[in-house]
């Protein structure tokens, strides 16, 4: 069973709260949802609209067929009719106009009745969500629930033990459980949100969150940080990032440890700041002037964003290495249902010296043992060498981590590749095909698995959200192998699971 | 990490670096007077290694070589944030950051600005020779009108210079004062109120360039100190427009122009009143 249902209206109107009233009840009863979320860069008026997928197995990502529409104002009707099934449902916001900001809540009740949710489970799920005169939104739920009646039989669902998730809550809780000390970053869509969790939890769990002038003030001031001892961590997108270059550069150099949380959206530039892409892979795997050593990771998932957010933190405690978590807006703003259990997370240990134990110098020099500057030839070509002894090191320390996964037919000659957000999309799409999908978590160091996985399949296909394919030319540059199929995706949009199994079905299995 | 730690250099503030400065450069009598602050520091019972500095790139930087306390050698212009991650690192740390006119009003000037806003509790101390003098010459904004250089039209900075103390009064900088570099002695006295100023202190060093900016050399004869901190935004403005940075025969007053007590960026975070609290070492010595 899969329900796709369309959740819009203007900016402002609070669409987010249907969506959360709706995916709290159902999964509380063991349903999975995933909800995407689709917004313009606007603060009030516009089209915003939410896909709220609902299955009673696990999914990951939304589809392009519509089995209902929940519509705040006209426009969304007008705008998503085309999408909507034959069989398909309109909710019309006319006849709860008098409940003003109320008019969600009325609307969600109306959807809740539609799916044979009791009336009891969703008034205690309202009081639970709306703290203030929430009277007046009971009101509105029940004009809404008798407005309808049940047209959707929702099969028994599993007895589940759902947390519903969103990638930013994902970081922030996988840098929490590494015991951050100090986050530090700049407002930047799609970012924007982990500084504002982290800022929420600050006194709670103990940790420090800065926002200062600009990014280049956020990571200078970051390893500064860290130099003095704390496990620290900065967030960004894009832009941010290349803002912040040369202090990345200076990671390299001075070997402080540092976590970068760089979550990507469509450019160049500006680009399409509200929307989603992976085209900035080759950035973090590029940026900073100069040769050394970092590590790049990709998590697709909640559950992995949790777990490698505190291996990027151990990395880069264990090598004064610099840890890029490479998220989208995608993985960032989506929500998930989360059943997994998470691993245990590593205790980040500080055991290096730092400031006012000792005296202890960290430079952007080339420099001696003791951290004097030089311009000697042989410390210069032994810290080259140097550098480069500690990316094996670094390898063998990624050894003991996931850094490629397999799903679907294990089996299978038809192999797809991807990473990032895509995952889920993939996923739900093979889900009776045959294929095996290969999901690239580290992609710096790659592993040397994907070689051989290439090789024992017969078809091979990459499938990114992106214009060139940027995994794919790593792939090329690490194992000679081109992989020529490709699924592209650079209209600033995520894949829908439906329309991406077809493509999937055309371009390898037939 | 690279670094090990260079306390087997014993306890002198001396390092065994060769100072490359060039001969008659006043960057020596900076250092010497940063060695006296510290050193009358010390001896009132601050510990030498509670001491960090962070430094700029340009002529000024490589005192980082030869002072020996702990410190992060950072980038161009970012000697500021540095030293605010060092500060919100170890709250417990006495902070200094050494930077250059290039670094403080040309490439970091965003830094400077915000650092009134922020009000963290570190000591700036910024050598102002008016040139960018370690890539051979280039006008700065403090770099005075008609300043000689390869790059400006005609061979000479058409722009009057800015006066970085006003700047820092309307930002909001809670402590400024101006020194003379080639006064080794009352300039340690200015960086040890610096250093004790609970809050974001900035010290203008005027410094001569003995290569590329000769014509603002030896300016002491219009050089006098200060009686008294001014009381009021109007006096100070009025004293600390008395130089423009031109060359000219106008007075050059030198000590504080002001002071004030606002809370610290540390205050304002209750998670490090334990590291503060209980003198531990920053985050590290912190049980969480």
């Amino acid at each position: 069973m899969r329900l796709n249902i369309v959740i819009g209206g203007r900016a402002g109107q609070g669409i987010n709260l249907v969506s959360k009233i709706v995916s709290s009840v159902l999964t509380q009863q063991g349903y999975f949802t995933f909800n995407y979320r689709d917004y313009p860069s606007i603060i009030r008026g516009g089209h915003n609209f939410n896909v709220l997928s609902i299955s009673d197995e696990k999914i990951e990502s939304h589809e392009s067929t519509i089995d209902g529409i929940v519509a705040m104002d006209d426009l969304t009707m007008e705008v998503h009719k085309k999408e909507l099934k034959k069989s398909g449902f309109i909710i019309k916001p006319d006849s709860f106009l008098e409940f003003g900001i109320n008019l969600n809540v009325a609307l969600a009740a109306a959807l809740m009745k539609i799916l044979g949710i009791k009336k009891d489970v969703l008034n205690d799920e309202i009081k639970q969500s709306i703290k203030k005169n929430v009277e007046d939104a009971l009101k509105a739920s029940d004009a809404g629930y008798a407005s309808e009646t049940t047209k959707i039989q929702l099969p028994a669902p599993h007895p589940n033990k759902i947390r519903i998730i969103s990638g930013s809550e994902a970081i922030a809780e996988g840098a929490a459980n590494s015991h951050i000390d100090a986050y530090i970053a700049y407002p930047m869509t799609p970012s924007t949100a982990v500084l504002q969790i982290l800022a929420s939890q600050q006194e709670k769990l103990g940790h420090i969150v800065f926002q200062p002038e600009g990014e280049i003030a956020v990571v200078n001031s970051a390893l500064a940080v860290s130099f003095a001892g704390a496990r620290t961590m900065i967030g960004t997108s894009g832009g941010g990032f290349a803002l912040m270059n040369e202090g990345i550069s200076l990671q390299g150099q001075s070997e402080v440890p540092l976590v970068v949380y760089l979550v990507s959206r469509p450019g160049p530039a500006t680009g399409v700041p509200t929307y989603t892409s992976q085209g900035d892979l080759n950035l973090a795997l590029r940026a900073g002037h100069g040769e050394f050593p970092r590590v790049v990771i990709a998590p697709g998932t909640p559950k992995e964003a949790i777990e490698k957010t505190n291996e990027a933190f151990y990395l880069s405690e264990q090598h004064g290495v610099l840890s890029i978590i490479l998220s989208d807006k995608h993985l960032a703003e989506s929500e998930f249902s989360l059943v997994e259990p998470i691993n245990k997370p590593t205790k980040i240990q500080i055991k290096r010296k730092v400031p006012g134990e000792t005296i202890i110098k960290a430079t952007s020099y080339e420099h001696d043992d003791i951290g004097n500057t030089t311009e000697d030839a042989d410390i210069a070509y032994k810290n080259g060498l140097k550098r480069l002894k500690k990316y094996e090191e670094i390898k063998k320390s990624c050894q003991k981590f996931e850094m490629i996964k397999i799903h679907g037919k294990k089996d299978s000659k038809n192999l797809i590749i991807g990473w990032g957000s895509t995952a889920g999309a993939i996923k739900d799409a093979i889900k009776d095909l045959d294929a095996k999908f290969l999901q690239v978590l580290y992609i710096k160091p790659l592993s040397s698995e994907i070689k051989k996985h290439i090789e024992e399949s017969s078809n091979v296909l990459l499938i990114e959200n992106n214009l060139t394919g940027q995994l794919g030319r790593l792939i090329r540059e690490k194992t000679g192998i081109s992989v020529k199929k490709r699924i592209l995706k650079f209209d600033a949009r995520p894949f829908h699971s439906d329309i991406l199994k077809q493509q999937i079905i055309k371009e390898l299995i037939s | 990490m690279k670094k090990e730690t260079i306390d087997q250099h014993d306890k002198k503030l001396d390092t065994k670096y060769q100072i490359s400065w060039c001969p008659g450069c006043p960057n020596f009598r900076i250092l010497e007077a940063a060695k006296l602050a510290i050193t009358s520091l010390i001896n009132q019972g601050y510990k030498q290694t509670d001491f960090a500095m962070a430094t700029g790139i340009g002529c000024h930087g490589k005192i980082f070589d030869y002072l020996n306390i702990s410190g992060f050698y950072g980038l161009h212009g970012r000697a500021i944030p540095t030293a605010i991650g060092l500060k919100l690192g170890n709250p417990n740390l006495n902070i200094i950051a050494f930077a250059g006119d290039g670094d403080t009003y040309s490439e970091g000037l965003q830094h400077f600005i915000s650092a009134g806003k922020h009000n963290a509790d570190i000591a700036l101390f910024v050598h102002d020779n008016q040139s960018f003098s370690l890539t051979t010459g280039q006008p700065t904004p403090t770099s005075e009108k008609g300043f000689k250089n390869k790059i400006d039209i005609h061979g000479e900075k058409p722009t009057n210079p800015i006066n970085p103390l006003m700047l820092a009064l309307s930002s909001g900088i809670t402590f400024i004062a101006r020194a003379n570099a080639r006064d080794p002695q009352q300039t340690a006295k200015i960086m040890e109120q610096a250093i004790k100023h609970k809050g974001f202190a900035f010290v203008e060093i005027i410094q001569d360039c003995v290569v590329f900016n000769v014509p603002i050399n030896n300016r002491d004869k219009n050089m006098y100190y200060l009686d008294k901190t001014p009381t009021t935004k109007e006096e100070a403005i009025k004293l600390i427009q008395e130089y423009d940075y031109n060359i000219g025969d106008g007075k050059i007053a030198l000590g504080v122009f002001w002071q004030e007590q606002r809370p610290t960026l540390e205050d304002q975070f209750p998670q490090l009143q334990n590291i503060i609290k209980n003198k531990v070492q920053g985050w590290k010595g912190l049980k969480r």
